[in-house]
């Protein structure tokens, strides 16, 4: 066996990447790690050693466990949303009956993606503003007006209000993904299921499930990573209150860090969030078998 | 929109070592043309302050033209962000705006901040015509490190039509004001005061207040002090209750808004009392036409603190140590009786330099407002200036808790006793 030479230039061609990845990821990731072992805030000119302390508090802190409850319910709920309805969604698109319209559809679905989410969260304090909001508006409109509610000033509608407008959001762009993946699917397999008399459902089950698989677990993976990291939209429209009813671990870790200036315990959040996005990237990428193509 | 999040959050991990990167040449103080260039950074980008400062820059530059200013402005609560990140760089800017007290004292603590003792003592004429008072808030061991330009106070702000049809007293105490409340409830407001709780420093300048009425005074000093603070006295408790009683006037929108739409809601009439800067007089004004008189944060009957002082406190101007020597000449011009007057005329804002607010630039009320902020026997600063972060950020999360029923005021109180106790250590 002939010993195998590093060939020179797909390694050269690999470089550059190589080299911004850790620029900007590994050495960061490093050093979140080694600053989470130090208490400082941006004022301090040195840090101080404090050892494991910061983690010991991140198993205390009550609020984690809440947060952390909220990433999960994000979690959950985008997957069943975007995951589940969206393939759906592809399908429907993907149906000769819709064959005329769906282009117009498809813009209509993928335009939120484009919309800057600032822009966006803006647009929905409007929609759930308990005095002239859209959405209280309709409710008292078609009788409903019990059911209205100041969504984002109550505790237990806040998170929900705010998973809400994500799904809106986000649903457009892993739909364009499922659309890709149904276009792939040889034509020869529906041909094949209609002489044999399958209906739309039974195709849909049989053929189009498992040929999007790899797809379906990608956007799980995508949207499970999303959700542990979410930031923008509880942010701008809660801002994680009232109390900490919608704060999600990465709002904790921002207000830790920039609002009350404990640069090390907030890098111990950042370290945790590492971690567990970590875990359900692993658990995924194990369970799927993403790689081993067929 | 995956990306970006993951993106974002990189940016936050980096933002550590991106500051040590950040160096750069603020102490190069000339530029190609031989011209003295000053960064000055202040936190209204909102009219008409934007406006307002553009054009004394342009006035400042015209007469001096070897200066160039550069300008940047961002809004309140980011500029509170950026100015921490600003000050662990080496980009501090030459000249900008700070609260006083303790946010004040953590940029000082930098030490990047230029003491002033001995610019003002240079020159008494222009040092002595800013009210000796509003220096309280900017010095830190006997050294001053800012010069207070806008004064503040808070109360409460009603609305005189509403209260004389119902034939309502200004209320003198707590009581009183419960029953007036009361009574205005029954006159058919749904919600007789109103506040922007999302805003989490609304919340602090309420309990502030309140603390200021129901606990000795002695007390608070001790406790607002990170090394000795305990929190221990029943009147914390109670102060609580207090503001959870207010809450109740409130509505169940207040958890859902911010103070602006709080305060256009009093402007247009709609809320008879409003808890409310003097600042916002003018705003209010231009929002609607609404005939406004305000009274004093009542005294509690068995409170043990100070049932006059005032809670507010003065904004002003810092200056970095490596700054060009001709920002204090800026800095001058900025706080110069002539751009005072014109400030107020435009912003309708008091401030601390002398004879710069008349009866020609101010309204009757404001007029009243000033006389009592500077007439005042004693000032609180807002309490989120004055208590470290992690206690204010308990007491204001906790506010919001008791609006909206998830907390009671003793679990919040041992929530601040904890968060106190690590302070000490």
């Amino acid at each position: 066996m002939i010993a195998r030479k590093i060939p020179l230039i797909p390694t050269l061609f690999l470089l550059p990447s190589l080299l911004f990845l850790s620029i900007f990821i590994y050495f960061p990731l490093v050093q979140n790690l080694y600053n989470s072992f130090f208490e400082f805030s941006v004022f301090s000119p040195t840090k101080e050693f404090v050892g494991f302390a910061s983690f010991q508090q991140l198993i205390q802190d009550k609020v984690i466990v809440a947060a952390f409850i909220n990433n999960v319910k994000y979690a959950v709920i985008s997957v069943l949303f975007q995951v589940f309805f969206a393939l759906i969604l592809a399908t429907i698109l993907e149906d000769k009956v819709f064959r005329r319209i769906a282009p117009a559809l498809r813009v209509i679905y993928f335009m939120p993606v484009m919309i800057s989410i600032s822009v966006i969260a803006l647009l929905f304090t409007f929609v759930y503003n308990p005095q002239m909001g859209l959405l209280n508006s309709f409710l008292e409109l078609i009788g409903l007006e019990n059911l209205a509610t100041p969504w984002l000033g109550n505790a237990t509608t806040a998170i929900y209000a705010v998973i809400a407008m994500s799904q809106w959001q986000s649903i457009g762009f892993i739909t364009m993904l499922f659309i890709v993946a149904i276009q792939k699917i040889p034509k020869e397999l529906y041909e094949a299921a209609d002489i044999d008399g399958a209906g739309k459902i039974r195709k849909f089950f049989n053929i189009t499930i498992p040929q999007v698989k790899e797809t379906m677990f990608v956007n799980v993976l995508i949207t499970v990573t999303g959700s542990i990291l979410v930031f923008n939209e509880p942010f701008i429209l809660t801002g994680g209150g009232p109390g900490f009813s919608s704060t999600t671990l990465s709002v904790l870790m921002y207000e830790q860090g920039f609002g009350k200036d404990n640069m090390g315990y907030a890098s111990a959040i950042a370290t945790l969030i590492f971690v567990l996005s970590a875990i359900f990237a692993l658990i995924q990428i194990r369970v799927s078998g993403t790689g081993k193509d067929d | 929109m995956k990306k970006m999040l993951l993106f974002s959050m990189f940016l936050l991990l980096l933002s550590s070592i991106l500051s040590a990167c950040n160096s750069s040449d603020a102490t190069t103080a000339a530029n190609e043309d031989g011209k003295v260039v000053i960064d000055f950074f202040h936190r209204w980008p909102n009219e008409p302050r934007k406006s307002f400062y553009d054009e004394k820059i342009k006035e400042y530059m015209e007469a001096n033209p070897d200066v160039h200013i550069n300008v940047n402005s961002v809004l309140n609560d980011s500029y509170k962000e950026k100015i921490k990140v600003l000050v662990s760089s080496d980009d501090l800017p030459d000249i900008f705006s700070s609260w006083s007290y303790s946010f004040a004292e953590n940029l000082v603590s930098s030490e990047k901040i230029m003491p002033l003792n001995d610019v003002l003592s240079e020159d008494t004429e222009w040092s002595s015509s800013i009210i000796e008072s509003q220096y309280d808030g900017f010095k830190f061991d006997e050294e001053t490190y800012g010069v207070p330009f806008t004064v503040d106070g808070k109360a409460f702000f009603y609305n005189k039509a509403i209260f004389e049809e119902n034939n309502i007293a200004v209320p003198k105490t707590y009581d009183e004001f419960i029953t007036a409340l009361d009574s205005l409830k029954q006159a058919g407001f749904e919600q007789p005061l109103v506040e922007g709780l999302t805003d989490t420093w609304a919340i602090s300048h309420y309990l502030g207040t309140i603390f200021e009425r129901v606990v000795d005074p002695a007390v608070l000093e001790k406790d607002y002090a990170a090394e000795t603070g305990e929190f221990t006295d029943p009147g914390y408790i109670q102060g609580l209750e207090i503001f959870k009683e207010l809450t109740t006037y409130m509505g169940d929108v207040s958890t859902a808004m911010d103070h602006e739409a709080a305060r256009n809601m009093f402007a247009a009439g709609e809320v008879p009392v409003l808890y409310m800067q003097f600042a916002e007089v003018k705003m209010v004004e231009e929002a609607g036409d609404v005939e406004i008189g305000f009274f004093d944060f009542p005294a509690v009957e068995d409170g043990k603190g100070d049932p006059t002082a005032l809670t507010g406190a003065p904004e002003g101007w810092m200056v970095s140590k490596t700054a060009p020597k001709e920002t204090v000449d800026f800095l001058k011009f900025l706080t110069s009786e002539e751009t005072a007057a014109e400030f107020t005329k435009t912003d309708g804002q008091l401030n601390a330099v002398k004879g710069a607010v008349t009866p020609d630039n101010v309204n009757a009320t404001s007029q009243e407002a000033y006389e009592l902020v500077t007439n005042a026997s004693s000032t609180a600063p807002w309490f989120d200036n004055a208590v470290n972060i992690n206690i204010a950020d308990v007491f204001m999360r906790g506010g919001q808790e008791l609006a909206t029923g998830q907390s009671t005021p003793q679990d919040i109180m041992k929530t601040v006793q904890q968060e106190a106790q690590s302070l000490r250590e």
